[in-house]
């Protein structure tokens, strides 16, 4: 290598460390509270401090991250009942509720719960059998053995009415562009890269491999009354016809040959980092407690990019026009974007990004936002040590894959041509 | 064609008429006629003689407590329950003077009300009214002795004083903790109506209706896999209309303007089956263009749904010798004509299976092959319509072996032979779920009889 190149390089790596250390440093005001516990570290709180009902709890089956703090379900194998937990991130109280199916005799609440239930009164609890169910009687207060228990846990707050609007303004506006993508791959067809078909399989695959243990990420799926293997089944199923589905179109759509600079490509994820610590997404603080975070996240990245790159694919034969204004359209997009688009800005910054470079380096710049976009949000939000090590190894091996485009690239000079089917 | 095979089609066409007939030929609700007569008796034992004229009888089932006593009473004791002292599946018999009255299939009276009279006898005054509302318990049930009267509460209305007494029953002739109830109603000293009910056992509902909860929540992956065929046949479509393929609009609306109409009368909410009928209708219009569907032999197709048939109802046999347990009493639609049975029926036939075996196999047979594509299908079929049973697993198995008998048809009969197929299937299972008479029976075999007459008619190269 001359000199002049050595020098070149070294002041690129340079230029790409600052870039990515300005995204990682750069104080934001994040949307969403950081969670400074794990959702297993807060399930241990709560298991700690909720009064034990008297009822099998049965295995943690699921959570999310509300407001500040843990919202946690429990239910045992027969899914008469489940309790729902939400645990505060500071030091307030544990909120608790229990729902029980309507119909079980077996959901009498046990004594010290009636107790809890009924501080006040004067006698202890009296148990009632009744047909079909079994009640407590407390002082003059009866409980019903099938009543819910506890209080009202906070939800998430709904966004506001023009964000709202706002927001599905954007999906729709993404739906469509990913029609268009679609329906300019097959009209407008171009060399098709192997590498990124086999990627994108892949990537489908270790999802679908991940699933059972992925139920965790969807709490709302569990209800009382059902069992919670038939929650996971359903929760499964539904994500995996909608792996199998994308897999599918990955095929029949596949990703264009070619691959953009490897600045371009820091760029996009140094995009991707600051994007995800302005406007994080609760689901992947989530993902982060669970044991598969690092590979469910590289996948993710993998499989969103090519959507992404679907849906840039369709933007950009839409805003086709001379470089300049074509560069002015999608700016405005961009910013209009970072100020509506929500929990979407980072795909829709790789929607933008992907229609920039056109269609050959579009799925691997959407890929590199997504992923740096994962690195944003884990580290914003996820502030237990476990999540600041994932968001680093996602940093790491994202930097490795950066490294290998850039050394392959310069071997062969575009490795994604080079695959081409 | 020989003389030869033609015989043979006339032989097959002989067999499945036949095999039809058996499966439908006394399998119904029975009980109307006795019904009609146990009624009249009812207001009779209650002073009132009902006018003459047809009552009008319509039918009723409580789901949940019919599965209920099925399973708390496995094998034929538990539908003769949900049939007779379970009060699970009655007639309502509404007389033409007024005067109404339940009564079981199995012949139980399960309520009776008159129209209040205009001399209703002497008032009871609360301290007699206790002795005289026992007394009256005789016109409701057989088996008095067995019942204690629970509580009785009076009121003056209308210038005359009201009587309303609850009487507990005990389990009876029903499975140990569950127990019957009744109230009898009374205006000065007449009886003007009584009605049992029955409090189950919490295990025994609520195993079948967590069931029932658990597949509501399993349809929706189906419904998933349903929309992610929609946009599939979207965008097949714009690409079909821009490369000026072949395509048949006409025959796509005729035939979502069908399963649209069908499914309106099989009481689907106009606009799920508007949306259905949109979607099928693009996917037959699309049918030309995807060259690796089978081809139509729909001949075939009634052939199959018999086989079909009689797999599903043994394999619910299966299930129950196996001392699992399924519905014996399936979901029926209550005060309805033999319209209803070819509605419901078909309307998921014309529905579904152009998406099952039509949209997603063509769609998907460029990366999986047809029959890979087709064995797709069976998993999002399965779980669209199973019967709640124990365990859930040979519920949702046995829908999905149908779904692969399906993709067989399909594959051997093309997109309407399945349709016919699943039609034929759909009429013989569920006929058992509605009345007894030559009318249903007709329509439960229609679509074999069409199917019979394809059967014979000669092919068009002759």
């Amino acid at each position: 290598m001359a000199a002049a190149q050595r020098v070149s390089v070294l002041a690129g790596g340079a230029a790409i460390a600052l870039l990515g250390g300005a995204a990682l440093t750069v104080p934001v005001a994040p949307r969403l509270p950081a969670a400074p516990d794990s959702p297993l570290g807060a399930a241990a709180r709560g298991e700690r401090e909720v009064p034990s009902l008297g009822l099998t709890w049965g295995r943690l089956r699921g959570w999310e991250r509300t407001g500040a703090g843990w919202t946690l379900v429990w239910q045992p194998v027969h899914g008469a009942w489940l309790i729902r937990a939400w645990v505060p991130d500071g030091g307030d109280d544990v909120r608790w509720r229990l729902e029980a199916a309507p119909w079980l005799p077996g959901v009498r609440l046990g004594r010290e719960a009636a107790r809890a239930m009924a501080p006040a009164a004067p006698s202890p609890p009296i148990a009632r059998d009744r047909v079909g169910r079994r009640d407590w009687v407390v002082g003059g207060e009866r409980l019903l053995g099938a009543l819910d228990g506890g209080g009202p846990l906070p939800r998430a707050a709904p966004a506001a009415a023009p964000a709202a609007v706002g927001l599905v303004a954007i999906q729709a506006l993404l739906g469509g562009l990913l029609l268009a993508g679609a329906a300019a791959r097959r009209l407008v067809p171009g060399v098709a890269s192997r590498a990124w078909r086999r990627g994108v399989a892949a990537a489908s695959l270790a999802l679908t491999a991940a699933v059972p243990l992925l139920g965790v990420l969807a709490p709302h799926v569990f209800e009382p009354g059902v069992r919670p293997w038939v929650a996971e089944l359903a929760f499964g199923t539904g994500i995996v016809m909608i792996l199998g589905a994308l897999a599918f179109a990955a095929q029949r759509f596949p990703a264009m040959g070619g691959a953009p600079a490897a600045g371009w490509l820091a760029a996009a994820g140094a995009g991707g980092v600051l994007a995800g610590r302005i406007d994080p997404v609760a689901a992947l603080a989530a993902l982060a407690g669970s044991p598969l975070c690092l590979p469910v996240c590289v996948a993710a990245a993998v499989l969103a990019g090519w959507l992404a790159g679907l849906a840039g694919d369709g933007l950009g034969q839409l805003v086709r026009a001379p470089a300049v204004l074509r560069f002015v359209v999608l700016g405005v997009i961009g910013v209009g974007a970072t100020l509506a688009a929500g929990p979407w800005l980072g795909f829709v910054v790789a929607v933008v990004a992907a229609a920039a470079v056109g269609r050959g380096g579009a799925t691997a710049m959407a890929t590199a936002v997504l992923w740096g976009w994962e690195v944003g949000v884990t580290r914003e939000l996820c502030r237990w040590e476990r999540g600041q090590l994932d968001a680093a190894a996602l940093l790491l091996l994202g930097c490795v894959a950066l490294g290998a485009a850039f050394l392959w690239r310069r071997r062969t000079g575009d490795p994604a041509a080079q695959g081409a089917a | 064609m020989s003389r030869r095979s033609y015989l043979i089609q006339i032989l097959l066409a002989l067999v499945l008429l036949a095999a039809a007939l058996a499966l439908v030929r006394g399998h119904g609700v029975g009980g109307e006629s006795d019904a009609v007569a146990g009624a009249r008796n009812a207001l009779h034992r209650i002073g009132y003689e009902a006018l003459g004229g047809t009552p009008q009888a319509s039918f009723e089932t409580d789901q949940e407590m019919a599965w209920a006593l099925e399973r708390a009473r496995p094998g034929p004791s538990g539908v003769a329950l949900a049939r007779g002292e379970g009060g699970a599946v009655r007639w309502r018999v509404a007389m033409p003077g007024g005067g109404e009255a339940l009564v079981t299939t199995g012949g139980v009276v399960w309520s009776a009300r008159r129209p209040v009279p205009s001399a209703p006898g002497r008032d009871l005054f609360p301290s007699q009214a206790r002795a005289e509302v026992e007394a009256a318990l005789g016109v409701a049930v057989g088996d008095p002795q067995r019942w204690t009267l629970a509580r009785v509460a009076s009121w003056r209305e209308a210038g005359h004083i009201w009587q309303r007494g609850w009487f507990v029953g005990g389990n009876g002739p029903l499975p140990p903790g569950w127990r019957r109830e009744l109230e009898l109603e009374m205006v000065g000293s007449s009886v003007v109506a009584w009605r049992r009910s029955v409090l189950p056992l919490g295990t025994d509902l609520g195993v079948v209706t967590g069931r029932i909860a658990e597949l509501q929540l399993l349809r929706r992956p189906a419904m998933v896999g349903l929309a992610i065929l929609v946009v599939g046949v979207l965008v097949a479509g714009a690409e079909a209309t821009t490369y000026r393929e072949t395509i048949r609009p006409a025959r796509g609306v005729a035939y979502g303007l069908a399963t649209a109409g069908v499914g309106v009368l099989a009481g689907e909410a106009a606009l799920g089956a508007a949306t259905l009928g949109v979607a099928v209708a693009a996917v037959i219009a699309l049918m030309p263009t995807w060259t690796e569907l089978p081809p139509e032999r729909w001949r075939w197709g009634a052939a199959g749904g018999v086989l079909l048939a009689a797999v599903a109802i043994g394999g619910r046999l299966a299930i129950l010798g196996a001392g699992g347990w399924t519905p014996v009493t399936p979901p029926a639609a209550g005060s309805l004509g033999p319209g209803r049975l070819l509605a419901d029926s078909w309307y998921p036939a014309l529905a579904e299976e152009p998406l099952l075996r039509g949209a997603l196999p063509a769609l998907a047979a460029p990366v999986v092959g047809w029959l890979g594509a087709a064995m797709l299908a069976a998993p999002v079929g399965a779980l669209l319509h199973p019967l709640p049973a124990v365990p859930l697993l040979a519920s949702l198995g046995l829908e999905a072996l149908l779904q692969l008998g399906l993709a067989l048809v399909a594959h051997r009969a093309g997109v309407g032979g399945a349709v016919i197929a699943r039609g034929v299937c759909e009429s013989l299972v569920r006929r058992g779920a509605f009345p007894l008479g030559a009318d249903w029976d007709a329509a439960a075999i229609a679509g074999v009889v069409l199917g019979s007459v394809m059967l014979l008619w000669p092919p068009r190269s002759e």
